[in-house]
């Protein structure tokens, strides 16, 4: 019987209980966004007691399908105010998935306002004092003090010191099997969990028993067909396991829509020196790794370790979107430079983009030089050392832009727009001032074809098909994230049929079910449905779902505009 | 063997725009990059064509197999190397397959 197990920090002590009935049917965004929407009081302060912190394993997480081992954050945000799931890689959520553990879920708040440890193994919870020297310290040093304390294979979920501080961009870290950090970045779901007290989360799997197939042989034949689209899939096959995500900088920067200096214009003269193949051919020469797998049986293996001229490990799991957002947006033209940003990222536990974007910001407001990456890694680190500039980078662009009485602030619900301008890629500016998590690219990022009818290409500067191009992306994302399966599967299953049908299938024989995609897709409404609820319930209306207004600005070289009416992008999540 | 001048700046930011009134400016990305610098190529590459040059006809010149180019842009937007019709002054790019994301779709690489 899956187990579902509530945590409660304000008295230390866990319920360990089976799966209420109604999120048996659920998994991964799906529980822990319909989980928030039942629990949670959507007016509550993200950081007092009625918020609660819930992680959640896919459906598919444990098993032998490949990239299915994601794990689900769930809370209300600190940084939107509204419902969050922000997930990661990891060995984390394979490992509560051998445990059988549905979710966890953190309530209430601790009494003394120490840091707990809260060990999860066969036998139940413990809670221990967070050890002295890992408050307040790197996220990396913390993570060997904890797996030297619990065992070298123990999965950590952690927070660092921007954590601690409540920030509103702070994240979860969660150890790689290498003992590096991944991380449940967007929204400051961090924040909560240092509200709760919680400094980290201990899951030990020893003793666990394989994860249970329905349908055995129909599990294996199916698993074996989605890892063959995969593989033999250009992108995840070739481009992400060569150049990882970074290889979308020269694309984006070729198109228009890579926004520069806090989103002024979509190109740029020194692209190609922070892109993916530069970074690639910098890896491959100083003897780094230009591939690696963030969690145990992926086969895409879009990260890589990048490492300095010694050929000395300084970061993995180097984003485009972090890339983008001090290479071009804050112009920062220096791969090393934006690699020791991102370890200090990883160190302090915060999310890449947002501080990236509130780094480009600070730049427009004269706090430091455009370009100017020491100044930048100098004020990053001021997080770190909790200074009152380093607290308020921490908590994100839409507060730097506020604090220095800035317009130009490319925010959407309080959260960081990404690393593609929503002029010359209008689709995924929609996504941005509609989803309810706040700007996100992520959030419309897989392809239902069984409800696409575009019937075209896309002209992406133009507004043709857009609106249910969007909607569509949404749709399919949230039935994806609740899978288990990293995001990138999308590619292969939008153009291998075989590939999305091998997915369903796989879902079938785990459970001993007989879904349809049109039943995933369904899903997917039902998942946005309860997060547009939440965030209505908290307070947010039509006005929320719109972007600043300075992209009324054309953006060179296209010169577009964004010009939706508010019709249309109401239209996007009406159904 | 492709048709294009023996100079450019190499690495580092693009200098004014190599395209004159007979030549475009070509860049290449991922493994495409990699075939321009194993052949000595500059980035970006000035390459002759004639007034509306086909992307067959310019994938020829070049002697790049159609199947290694999903895409090629055409200042700045993206179009099926079929459909890829470009003169002097223009701004060319070629990808290949592989591209990550729904970009492939949101950009108009792929028909939906």
């Amino acid at each position: 019987m899956a187990k579902f197990i509530r945590i409660d920090m304000g008295t230390r002590t866990a319920e360990i209980g089976a799966c209420p009935e109604k999120y048996a049917g659920l998994a991964g965004r799906g529980l822990t966004s319909m989980f928030i929407a039942d629990e949670v009081k959507p007016t509550c302060h993200p950081l007092g007691k009625y918020n609660k912190l819930v992680f959640a394993p896919g459906f598919l997480t444990g098993t032998s399908a490949v990239n299915s081992g994601r794990i689900s954050c769930g809370a209300k945000s600190p940084l939107t105010g509204g419902i969050k799931e922000s997930n990661s890689g990891g060995s984390f959520s394979q490992k509560m998935a051998r445990l059988d553990i549905k979710a966890l879920v953190f309530e209430g708040l601790p009494a003394d306002g120490k840091y707990a440890v809260v060990k999860v193994d066969k036998d139940g919870v413990t809670f221990d004092e967070a050890p002295a020297e890992i408050v307040g310290a790197g996220n990396y040093d913390a993570i060997k003090v904890l797996q030297d304390k619990y065992g070298p294979k123990v999965g950590v979920a952690l927070i660092g010191p921007a954590g601690e501080m409540k920030l509103s961009a702070a994240n979860i870290s969660f150890a790689d099997p290498e003992g590096n950090i991944r991380s449940a970045g967007r929204g400051g779901l961090g924040a909560v969990m240092g509200s709760k007290g919680i400094k980290a989360v201990i899951i030990d799997d020893a003793g666990a028993s394989a994860v249970p197939i329905a349908r055995p042989e129909e599990f294996k034949s199916a698993a074996k067909r989605f890892a063959n689209a995969l593989t033999t899939h250009p992108v995840t096959g070739q481009g992400l396991p060569k150049y990882g995500t970074n290889v979308l900088v020269n694309i984006l920067n070729e198109a228009g829509g890579l926004p520069t200096e806090n989103f002024r214009r979509g190109r740029n003269e020194w692209a190609n020196n922070i892109g993916g193949e530069t970074m690639a051919a910098t890896i491959e020469e100083r003897g780094g790794k230009t591939t690696h797998g963030c969690h145990a049986g992926c086969v895409i293996r879009c990260s890589q370790h990048y490492v300095d001229k010694q050929g000395k490990y300084i970061t993995s799991g180097f984003e485009y979107e972090t890339i983008w957002a001090l290479g071009a947006d804050a112009a920062i033209d220096d791969l090393d430079a934006i690699a020791y940003a991102d370890r200090e990222y990883d160190e302090v536990g915060i999310d890449s983009i947002e501080t990236s974007v509130a780094v480009a910001v600070a730049m427009d407001a004269g706090v430091i030089p455009w370009g100017d990456a020491k100044a930048a890694l100098d004020l990053i680190r001021q997080i770190r050392q909790g200074t009152p500039l380093g607290r308020i980078l921490g908590c994100g662009a839409a507060a730097v832009g506020q604090m220095y009485g800035l317009t130009r602030v490319p925010v959407v619900k309080n959260q960081a727009i990404p690393a593609y301008d929503p002029r010359a890629v209008k689709g995924v500016g929609l996504t941005y001032a509609t989803t309810p998590m706040g700007a996100d690219h992520t959030a419309g990022y897989a392809v239902a074809t069984n409800i696409l009818r575009v019937g075209g290409f896309v002209d992406p500067l133009g507004k043709e098909g857009q609106v249910e191009l969007s909607r569509n992306l949404q749709i399919a994302t949230a039935a994806v994230d609740s899978t288990g399966m990293c995001l990138f599967i999308a590619f292969a299953i939008l153009d291998i049929p075989d590939g999305f049908n091998a997915l369903v299938d796989m879902i079938n024989a785990r459970y001993d079910l007989s879904l349809t995609g049109d039943d995933v897709t369904a899903l997917g409404k039902t998942i946005l449905k309860a997060e547009l609820d939440f965030n209505r319930r908290a307070g947010f209306t039509s006005a929320h779902d719109r972007l600043p207004e300075f992209f009324e600005e054309p953006c060179p070289p296209h010169n577009t505009v964004w010009d939706f009416t508010d019709e249309e992008i109401d239209s996007v999540l009406a159904f | 063997m492709a048709d294009h001048a023996r100079h450019g700046e190499g690495a580092g930011r693009d200098a004014a725009p190599a395209a004159g009134q007979d030549t475009i400016e070509l860049r290449a990305f991922m493994g495409l990059a990699e075939l321009f610098r194993t052949r000595g190529w500059p980035v970006p590459l000035p390459v002759r064509v004639h007034p509306g040059t086909t992307g067959p006809e310019l994938l020829r010149q070049l002697d790049i197999a159609p199947e290694q180019v999903e895409v090629v842009f055409v200042n700045g937007k993206a179009v099926s190397p079929d459909l890829a019709v470009m003169s002097g002054g223009d701004r060319v790019a070629l990808a290949p397959p592989g591209v990550p994301g729904p970009y492939r779709v949101l950009l108009g690489f792929r028909k939906m």
